[in-house]
């Protein structure tokens, strides 16, 4: 019919049914037999006769004219070829459906996808050949707002949905599951014919609104929801016949290789649009239906230190929602129940005489150790270090330690620092030291009564400074700048003003020395002078009269007049409990070399008496010296103990008593250090630090209370009371009975009113 | 398509009565037709001896509609969507085409036929334009003049027009 190398022969242009049947041979060839091949005459005769029925005048005739067709203008032809196109798809699909019975499961999905690609490709050929159709009736009447006209591509994809696709969607979607149960029970499978499926149902997706776009409703419906409910039913049964066979781990291995499985099948042969859906599927089947034996299981991992369990059982928690609440929950209890029992350990092994670094350290090792587990099992997640920190703030404030006293935490913090930073014979490296304060730091974070941690912190800065054995000024700098990064300016404040005092001390006395240089006076003394701001420094003027001896006064009265040539009108305190200086005696016998004596003060103004005589009753002690009988007897005790002087009669210094240089004094040391403070001057001043916190507690609440009042000038009482918690909290953690006492003491004071309804007032 | 497509690579034709013609690829897709059997056909050797055969255009046309081919050959592809109001509302031609379109009525109307077959969009609207252009400001006498129509209307049929595009009439 079609000769080669010439035009291709025309069926009469106004014949519909000689045009069709040139079309349907055409059609036929291209549906069932396109691996021939096609020529040009064909493409083009088909084209043409399609072409040549639309443009033909009389075939305005078949459709039948009518008033309402001839008043739109042209009439476009071509109703009856788009009518015998569906009518012949109907035909064909329908006997596709028909051979389709005689295939079941995979021969099914192979016949399914063989016919489908062999009917898409004939689809994209025909719907060139139809353009003209396409250009002119079909889009005619799209803009027409008909309904149920599709271009031809269109057409092809809609009679398939509609013919074959509701017939035989579900047996395919049958063979395709049982290829993934096959796969899933460790099979392997031709998956590449399940992503041809996927792709066929997702493409017969098509907006009955609007034919131009696609929607995945069919892919859905047809494909989705049947394979999830498989993917569920197959999990359910699975795991629990897996959960009765063996341990909760093994479980746990099973469900993690499980849901990689899953992740990687969607990657392998779906569409993207079921990720998140069989995602949530699985995790419901495998890991939701089964949370609570995972978290029971999650105590025993925590006894047993098993991290990668954890982690395992952490990463399966993460993937449902709310999943890692308990956990956590029961993280934070086990920890803190371990925090409690390492302290109880180190207390009752030491007792009374607990080192602070042994319970520092105590504190730490739990901290690090569930820190670490955080970090390397529960991927450094802020809830779990939430959980942690909580948990350390329980056991550090709240412990068998503190139940001697609250404050004992920040005590014994602040001693370790200072056991730290002291020159010690035992001196750490520095880098060693330098992280030792970052821990130190750690456990300062979770401490409560921060104030009581300066307090201690100060006073004992204070002694370091005082006596200089701070082991190093970087060290001191950087645990200053630590804790003004952790609590800020206000709180480190004093403490970096002692620091400047000590450098303003020290040039001070290079310019007392150039001084008296200039003026020609001979040095007497080799003395130094520390000039400590009142309001910065804790320490309190001696509480004893002390007369110095006149060659330490003469050099006093030098300084004294220089300090205030430099500086008109400031007031000078001397702190002589915290003078020392040292003595060389010359008059021992028993060595060439004169022994050097490391004194107090008051010892030396003892010792110095001495030069003139080598009896002294106690009274002239007493009445030379001016000390009050206390301070006296301790300063004696320590040089008779020594055997520096002797005294005659009795073991107690006192009135009545005689002193006596003992020329015969003997001691392995060149250097003797005699200024040791007793142990019972510590212990006092630990009990003055602790006695004077409930004091400034209140002042600082006072103060607080004042501040929110003068910003807010009125406001309820208990609103009051949560905003003042809120202020110190950072500090302590204030009683509400302390803040309302605190209250009545401001109302007393006139600093604040009662206005009606329970709310306060600001008198300024 | 799979196979490399230069620009060079030459394309044969035959119009209905029988004239060959060589043609570079790209000036030939210029016709949807003739580029989805392009791509369609890939398989199939075009050559001198097997040309494609346009069954409804003659030689004649058919030059010439290659001729506007040639001269639009870089033109960028229109598709449906930027078929924009403008383009479609005015009846501006540019000067080459209009100077293409500078032929005796009938092959107007040939080059008109032949677009519209080989599904040419652009050059169909050139060419409808200039019929357009032709009509403006005319009488229906003149009109009837210039495309040589005899006027089959009675004098009520006439009337019954004018009173339904009343609208359309400028005052």
């Amino acid at each position: 019919m079609v000769t080669r190398m010439g035009m291709p022969p025309v069926p009469n242009r106004e014949d519909i049914n000689a045009t069709w049947k040139y079309l349907e041979d055409g059609i036929t060839r291209i549906m069932t037999d396109l691996e021939q091949g096609m020529d040009m005459q064909m493409y083009m005769g088909v084209y043409t006769a399609v072409h040549n029925f639309c443009t033909s005048q009389k075939a305005v005739g078949l459709s039948g004219p009518s008033m309402t067709t001839s008043h739109r203008g042209a009439h476009l032809l071509g109703e009856d070829l788009y009518n015998h196109l569906i009518q012949y798809l109907q035909k064909h699909l329908a006997a596709l459906v028909q051979s389709s019975k005689s295939h079941t499961d995979e021969a099914l999905l192979a016949y399914y996808i063989r016919e489908w690609n062999r009917y898409t490709v004939a689809a994209k050929y025909i719907h060139h050949l139809f353009q003209y159709l396409n250009r002119h009736w079909v889009k005619r009447e799209i803009d027409e707002g008909k309904k149920n006209i599709y271009d031809v591509y269109t057409l092809h994809l809609v009679q398939w949905r509609k013919v074959l696709f509701e017939q035989v969607s579900e047996k395919v979607m049958d063979a395709v599951l049982k290829l993934v149960e096959k796969q899933r029970s460790g099979e392997t499978i031709e998956y590449g014919q399940i992503k041809q499926v996927v792709d066929s149902f997702v493409s017969l997706g098509l907006d009955e609104a609007d034919p131009s776009k696609s929607t995945l409703d069919v892919y859905r419906f047809h494909f989705e929801r049947p394979f999830l409910a498989a993917t569920k039913e197959f999990y359910q049964a699975e795991s629990k016949q897996f959960v009765a066979e063996n341990s909760v781990v093994e479980y746990m291995k099973k469900a993690e290789m499980r849901l990689a499985e899953e992740e990687e099948r969607v990657n392998m042969y779906l569409h993207g649009d079921i990720a998140i859906p069989l995602k949530k599927c699985c995790n419901q089947a495998l890991i939701a239906d089964h949370s609570a034996l995972l978290r029971e299981e999650f105590q025993v991992l925590l006894d047993n230190d098993r991290e990668e369990d954890m982690a395992r059982m952490y990463s399966l928690l993460s993937r449902i929602p709310d999943g890692l609440d308990p956990l956590r929950t029961r993280f934070e209890t086990h920890v803190r129940k371990a925090g409690l029992a390492a302290v109880q350990k180190v207390q009752s092994s030491e007792g009374d005489k607990l080192e602070p670094k042994v319970y520092v350290d105590a504190l730490l090792e739990i901290h690090t150790q569930y820190q670490g587990l955080v970090k390397r099992a529960f991927n450094d997640e802020p809830e779990f270090t939430r959980s942690l920190d909580n948990a350390c703030r329980e056991f550090v404030n709240r412990n068998e330690v503190c139940k001697s006293g609250s404050n004992k935490s920040p005590e014994l913090l602040a001693k370790y620092t200072d056991v730290l930073l002291r020159k010690s014979t035992t001196s750490i490296e520095e880098a060693d030291l330098e992280r030792t304060l970052s821990q130190i730091m750690t456990v300062f974070k979770y401490i409560e009564d921060k104030d009581v941690f300066q307090k201690f912190y100060s006073r004992m800065l204070a002694r370091r400074l005082v006596h200089s054995n701070s082991s190093s000024d970087d060290a001191e700098t950087s645990m200053i700048s630590k804790l003004k990064e952790a609590c800020g300016f206000e709180y480190t404040n004093k403490l970096q003003r002692m620091f400047q005092d000590m450098q303003i001390s020290k040039d001070l006395n290079k310019e007392f020395r150039d001084h008296l240089e200039s003026v020609g006076n001979a040095k007497a003394v080799d003395s130094t002078f520390s000039i400590l701001g009142t309001g910065f420094w804790p320490l309190t003027p001696p509480s004893t009269h002390f007369d110095p001896p006149p060659e330490i006064a003469a050099e006093i009265e030098r300084f004294v007049r220089f300090y205030k040539h430099k500086h008109d009108g400031r007031k000078l305190t001397w702190l002589w409990h915290l003078c020392k200086g040292e003595i060389k005696a010359g008059y021992c016998k028993n060595s060439k070399t004169p022994y050097t004596f490391q004194v107090s003060i008051y010892q030396m103004s003892i010792l110095l008496l001495f030069n003139e005589n080598d009896t002294y009753s106690y009274d002239d002690i007493s009445s030379a010296t001016q000390l009050s009988s206390e301070v006296l007897d301790q300063a004696l005790a320590v040089i008779l103990k020594a055997k520096v002087l002797l005294m005659d009669g009795g073991d107690k210094p006192g009135p009545g008593k005689t002193f006596r240089l003992n020329y015969d004094f003997k001691s392995k040391k060149i250097r003797v250090n005699l200024n040791l403070g007793g142990v019972k001057e510590a212990k006092q001043e630990e009990v003055e630090t602790n006695k004077t916190i409930e004091e400034d507690r209140k002042l600082v609440l006072q103060s607080a209370i004042v501040r929110i009042m003068k910003a807010r000038k009125k406001m309820k009482h208990t609103q009051l009371v949560s905003e003042t918690i809120n202020q110190i909290r950072s500090r302590f953690v204030p009683k509400v009975g302390d803040i309302k006492k605190c209250i009545e003491i401001l109302l007393d004071k006139e600093y604040l009113e009662r206005l009606d309804d329970d709310e306060l007032g600001y008198l300024a | 398509m799979a196979e490399a497509k230069p620009a060079s690579q030459k394309i044969w034709l035959i119009s209905n009565d029988n004239a060959t013609m060589e043609v570079d690829r790209v000036v030939v897709e210029r016709s949807m037709l003739l580029k989805n059997m392009l791509e369609d056909l890939s398989h199939t050797d075009i050559t001198q001896d097997n040309p494609i055969p346009i069954p409804n255009v003659n030689e004649a046309v058919l030059r010439k509609v290659v001729e506007w081919c040639e001269h639009h050959r870089n033109d960028p592809v229109t598709t449906p969507d930027d078929e924009s109001d403008a383009r479609k509302k005015t009846t501006d031609i540019e000067e080459w085409d209009q100077k293409f379109m500078q032929v005796d009525q009938e092959m107007l109307f040939e080059i008109i036929l032949a677009s519209n077959f080989l599904d040419i969009k652009p050059l169909l609207d050139v060419g409808c334009k200039t019929v357009a252009n032709m009509i403006k400001g005319k009488s229906p006498e003149e009109i009837r003049k210039t495309f040589n129509i005899t006027n089959d209307f009675s004098a009520e049929e006439e009337e019954q027009i004018r009173r339904e595009n009343e609208w359309a009439e400028d005052r």
